[in-house]
């Protein structure tokens, strides 16, 4: 091997654990401590075996495993060179850190709403804004469907959770407690105690188009996708028009103007094509085995335009079905009258769908409660 | 119980290469990278997190690990909904509404009746308790598919895997007389808690070399005709080449091998390759999607 030999004493390790953390690695004083125990038992070896143990010891994932040689290597060969190699300037091909950066603040289109909160909206002005087509809506009337829209899906999320509850009251006997309370009446199990189900929250995934044909929504749908957050176990949240972005971390935050700001960062296809199949396919092949299961709920937030082919797409709705519980495909525009889903996309896409329903207002968006 | 002549103690594993030629011995054919993780293991007694695709011998490397140290191996499956009364242990209630019963017409304090009841014949232990009371050697237990379970789950299993004891209410709390060597298992399908992952040496098991999966395949089936395990060897790693949904791993290796040796054939030709299919790809997509590519492309 032509490299020197690696100086493999505390200090060095202790520094290199330094260095790659701000590589992006998560190392923790815990994974140093196990390092320096690792060297330290496993004596002395060649370079290669001195760099497998660090590996198993430092890194905790398949992207920190793959990312580890590049850091070994970028470390021990500086270091021969270099005095102090803590300073660590950023490296290309770095993996993301796992909390993304606040971004520069810009001005989302749609925040300023928030914060002002002082807005009289009366019933009869609430329905109203329920029912309007968010494509239609004003610039007056913004502010105001921002409010309803957030305050609407606070007391569904309420509800929802609520619901889940009273459905799932006891339904089988536990035996231990019921033992434990015979013990006093000579062992006659009088008082029998049940043990209810643990209320199974449900993932969600979400899939939401922001091509050019959906752009008169996709803000509003964005905020859908946020609030929905607040009660499913988890919700992971993806973009897609030609590409697929994940905008999960963005969404996880308390703070929706804050989060919309950072959208506008992240997704580089507003308002592009459209090829769903494709991005479909990417998702599944990117994120399907990790996020896919028994008691996940798919969402697709698309107007079904596709650029793409038909058979992609119908092949990749048919592999995402048979993973998921239930695959809901939210068209906005179902809210028009004389809209039939007879589009190549959408006829293909329609077998494979549980739910298919609109997403044009408020209200709308509203009546999903009863699917999820 | 170390007796069987391939069973070392731990302090005779000196380093990692007596510990490459223990596992060869045992017919686990392994690389530097997981026999010095599995050496720290032994040496640090530090939790063992192995991650991969389905079909590499991941739960295998508990079983070797186990047999190499002539010790007990307890396996816990996770799945979801996986729950203490399963994984740790449960009151044997039949016996005790029996006991319960027969204690009827004695004249003994209901606290005295009550401590029978909870006594050790009627705990039924789970894999979790059994690696703990362990008496002899310290056993390898493997948690297999963690990422089954749930995330409550998880939870529990990090408090095990810092003290290694567990509190049964009516008993007290019981401590590892021996600390058991922790093996778990992942196929990735959710992600694992940091701090699950944090308290473990870490190991991502890829897809072997043309040459180690050779190794394996002549390893695990001894009579296999060198011609016959280079073809089969070479299609399935063609096979992996083409995006299918699952992947086949060095499983499905094993078992086409061996499917074509039962078949009496000697060489993997496009007919073979047809009968034995559903040893390599597992469902109708992935079938149809090698068909397509060309059968006879990925033979050559």
């Amino acid at each position: 091997m032509p490299h020197e030999e690696p100086d493999r004493s505390a200090a060095s390790i202790i520094e290199f654990c330094q260095f790659a953390r701000t590589q992006g690695l998560f190392v923790g004083i815990h994974q140093t401590i196990a390092a320096i125990e690792a060297t330290q038992s496993i004596g002395d070896v060649d370079r290669q075996v001195f760099t497998f143990t660090l590996r198993t010891a430092l890194t905790s994932s398949k992207e920190e495993w793959d990312l580890f040689d590049q850091l070994f290597e970028a470390f021990w060969d500086r270091s021969q060179r270099r005095p102090g190699p803590g300073s660590g300037e950023p490296k290309e091909g770095k993996i993301s850190t796992r909390r993304p950066k606040a971004g520069p603040r810009t001005f989302g289109s749609l925040s300023s709403a928030e914060g002002e909160g002082k807005a009289v909206t009366g019933a009869s002005a609430q329905q109203r804004i329920q029912k309007m087509d968010f494509s239609n809506i004003g610039h007056n009337d913004l502010a105001a469907l921002e409010q309803v829209s957030l305050r609407l899906f606070r007391r569904m999320s309420l509800r929802l959770s609520r619901k889940r509850k009273i459905r799932n009251l006891a339904d089988r006997v536990d035996v231990r407690r019921t033992i434990r309370r015979s013990i006093p009446r000579g062992g006659d199990p009088i008082v029998l105690a049940f043990q209810g189900r643990k209320p199974q929250k449900h993932r969600l995934v979400i899939f939401l188009d922001i091509s050019g044909s959906m752009n008169p929504y996709s803000l509003f749908l964005v905020r859908f996708a946020f609030a929905l957050q607040k009660y499913f176990k988890r919700v992971d949240s993806f973009l897609f028009s030609t590409d697929v972005v994940e905008i999960t971390d963005v969404l996880r935050t308390r703070d929706l103007p804050d989060a919309l700001r950072g959208l506008s960062q992240r997704a580089a296809g507003w308002a592009g094509g459209t090829k769903i199949g494709e991005s479909l396919s990417d998702f599944n092949r990117q994120y399907g085995r990790k996020l896919l299961s028994t008691n996940t709920v798919f969402i697709i937030l698309s107007d079904g335009w596709d650029t793409g082919e038909p058979e992609m797409l119908a092949a990749q709705l048919h592999r995402t079905r048979r993973r998921v519980q239930k695959l809901i495909w939210l068209n906005p525009l179902l809210g028009l009258k004389e809209y039939k889903p007879i589009t190549r996309g959408m006829s293909a896409a329609l077998p494979y769908v549980d739910v298919f329903a609109p997403a044009h207002n408020l209200e709308s968006l509203l009546a999903l409660e009863r699917f999820l | 119980m170390s007796t069987s002549p391939t069973s070392l103690q731990n302090n005779q594993v000196k380093d990692v290469d007596t510990l490459i030629e223990a596992f060869e011995r045992l017919g686990y054919v392994t690389d530097r990278a997981l026999a010095t993780s599995v050496y720290l293991v032994i040496r640090l007694r530090k939790p063992f997190l192995i991650e991969g695709h389905a079909g590499l011998g991941k739960t295998e490397v508990a079983k070797v690990l186990a047999a190499m140290l002539g010790t007990r191996l307890i396996r816990l499956q996770c799945y979801e909904g996986l729950d203490v009364s399963s994984a740790v242990y449960e009151w044997n209630y039949q016996k005790q509404l029996l006991a319960i019963k027969i204690q009827e017409k004695t004249q003994q304090a209901v606290e005295e009746k009550e401590k029978h009841i909870f006594g050790k014949e009627f705990l039924l232990e789970r894999p979790l308790l059994q690696s703990i009371l362990e008496e002899n050697a310290s056993p390898v237990l493997l948690i297999d598919e963690i990422d089954r379970a749930d995330e409550a789950f998880e939870a529990f299993l990090l408090e095990l895997l810092s003290d290694f004891q567990i509190s049964v209410p009516e008993m007290g709390t019981i401590k590892a007389k021996h600390i058991p060597y922790v093996i778990l298992t992942s196929n990735r399908t959710r992600e694992l808690s940091d701090a699950l992952k944090r308290r473990c040496l870490y190991h991502w098991i890829d897809y072997p070399s043309v040459e180690k999966e050779l190794k394996i395949v002549r390893a695990r089936l001894p009579g296999v005709e060198e011609e016959l395990s280079r073809q089969v060897v070479r299609f399935v790693q063609a096979a992996r080449q083409l995006d299918l949904a699952k992947p086949p791993g060095v499983t499905e290796t094993l078992d086409c091998a061996l499917s074509v040796m039962s078949l009496g054939k000697h060489k993997l030709d496009i007919q073979t390759v047809e009968e034995t299919l559903g040893c390599v790809t597992k469902s109708m997509e992935d079938t149809a999607k090698l068909r397509a590519s060309g059968i006879e492309r990925l033979l050559s």
